[in-house]
């Protein structure tokens, strides 16, 4: 699928911990029950980093851009 | 596990080999996968698993299997396609982790690492103690597991972590080396290839032991000035240092190769790709300022099996993508391709570390600030931003990129892989 921007609620804890909590699709408001894995990498000099979540049906990526400071949802996978 | 530790008057080496590495981060990564057999592929169009779970394991699913071949001994195996950068972020976590340890730490590919604790030992207690410690983090941190051998050298650590799968740790005493060598077969040691187990098998060697007590001057006669390590390996002796990140030797050569997403036989479409490897490989050169004498050229057919190199040394040292492409080409040229391509590969060797010196000629020196401009811009918003209208895609599209042996976790060999 073609990378979306969506619109993600955060959670910054201490420790520099980001805790991704739900996200808008479709209208839909998604509650993240759990964050399987997450790991960065660079665009250029732009640190990304993504998360795996899920919630109830699916798994998605979320990928957050610290330079532009943008949420994209980059894959959804159902279960 | 044997006895426990005491190597005082040794070294403490621990080999860290993490197990199914790429399926293991996929089934963390996703719960679904977990417990499941799965296989992982390079890229959509790609067929060939490049690695799988030990569940998949068990049901004979192997890499370097065909996808058909693995699901007829599998049916319910699962397809994943890899993300190389949840990999190469994983291991660069992991690696940092051994270094709580110990600094000693050699990174021998994204998923083996040594360790040297010699000198932790006081602060963590003993080995056996730091492997436990770190399987544990990795575990609770990135939901994988690792094989751990601990020896008094890197050879038999290798040979330690090996012998027991997954999440094994194994420890490998001097008082027992000899006993653990005497049947062990010499393909079990890390540096004993196929070719070169034939070889000893025609010389009636099949084990270690057996290679530990073959005479020199036999193994040396036969295979030149690495008969004597042949045999300090069969006696389990390897005096090779932990070399830690940044103090490696001097990087030989830089170099970068792709599978392409199908077999391709249109030259034109086969000098792009040609031209994309340059850039990559100049760009990366350029980064490190280093030049080079030597392009090889390294072409695997579409068999998989069938393949050749060549390379050509030039009078001068380049690392401009173009001059790259016309050493590569000219090797290209120069060679009648008998099948479709699957794998195309460059690499520059015969390095120097180049001293910036701005070209006399006006035509040149605007070539040179056209490149530093493209690399520039490249490396603030990304690889390819700019570059080569040859380059824009084509019919065939580029495929999986694959994590080379001699990745590392940082330095010129800290490839960005897609």
């Amino acid at each position: 699928m073609t990378t979306n921007s969506i619109r993600v609620a955060v959670v910054f804890g201490p420790g520099r911990v980001i805790k991704p909590v739900w996200f808008d699709l479709q209208n839909r408001k998604h509650a993240i029950l759990e964050t399987t894995y997450t790991w960065t990498d660079l665009k250029g000099s732009a640190k990304r980093l993504h998360f795996s979540v899920r919630d109830e049906g699916a798994l998605y990526e979320l990928t957050y851009n610290t330079a532009e400071q943008t949420w994209e949802l980059n894959q959804i996978e159902s279960y | 596990m044997d006895q426990p530790v005491s190597m005082s008057n040794h070294r403490t080496i621990l080999h860290i080999d993490m197990n199914a590495f790429f399926a293991s981060v996929e089934q963390a990564n996703n719960p679904e996968l977990c417990g499941r057999p799965i296989a992982v592929v390079g890229g959509h169009g790609r067929t060939v698993i490049t690695t799988s779970s030990y569940e998949a394991r068990a049901r004979g699913v192997k890499t370097g299997m065909a996808i058909w071949e693995a699901k007829r001994a599998c049916p319910e195996l699962l397809i994943v396609v890899g993300d190389n950068k949840k990999y190469t972020h994983t291991s660069t976590r992991i690696n940092g982790i051994f270094r709580d340890y110990t600094p000693e730490v050699e990174a021998f590919s994204i998923d083996e690492s040594w360790l040297d604790v010699t000198h932790s030992l006081t602060i963590f207690g003993s080995a056996e103690n730091i492997a436990y410690l770190i399987k544990a983090r990795i575990k609770h941190l990135f939901g994988i597991t690792c094989s751990i051998g601990i020896a008094p050298n890197k050879l038999l650590a290798k040979l330690a972590s090996d012998m027991q799968k997954p999440d094994g740790l194994t420890v490998i005493t001097p008082e027992n080396v000899s006993r653990i060598l005497e049947q062990m077969p010499i393909k079990e040691l890390c540096g004993i290839g196929k070719k070169m187990q034939r070889h000893l098998n025609l010389m009636s060697i099949y084990t270690c032991g057996e290679l530990g007590r073959c005479e020199e001057s036999r193994l040396t006669r036969k295979f030149g000035i690495i008969g004597k390590r042949l045999k300090e390996m069969g006696q389990g002796i390897d005096n090779t240092p932990v070399v830690q990140f940044g103090k490696e030797d001097d990087v030989k050569s830089v170099g970068h190769s792709r599978t392409l997403e199908r077999d391709i036989d249109d030259p034109a479409e086969i000098r792009r790709f040609l031209l994309q490897l340059s850039e990559m490989v100049g760009s990366r050169a350029r980064r490190y300022n280093v030049s080079g004498r030597t392009i090889h050229l390294y072409v695997r057919y579409a068999d998989f099996f069938s393949s050749w190199g060549k390379q050509t040394s030039l009078k001068h040292y380049i690392n401009l993508s173009d001059e790259i492409y016309r050493a590569a080409l000219g090797i290209l040229n120069s060679v009648e391709l008998e099948q479709p391509v699957r794998l195309l590969g460059i690499s520059l060797s015969n390095l120097k570390h180049q001293a910036e010196q701005l070209p006399l000629f006006e035509d040149e020196r605007k070539k040179l600030f056209a490149t530093q401009a493209m690399d520039s811009i490249n490396d603030r918003f990304g690889r390819m931003s700019v570059t080569f209208g040859s380059l824009l895609p084509g019919k065939e599209k580029a495929g999986s990129h694959v994590i080379p042996p001699s990745w590392r976790p940082d330095g010129v060999k800290n490839i960005d892989v897609q």
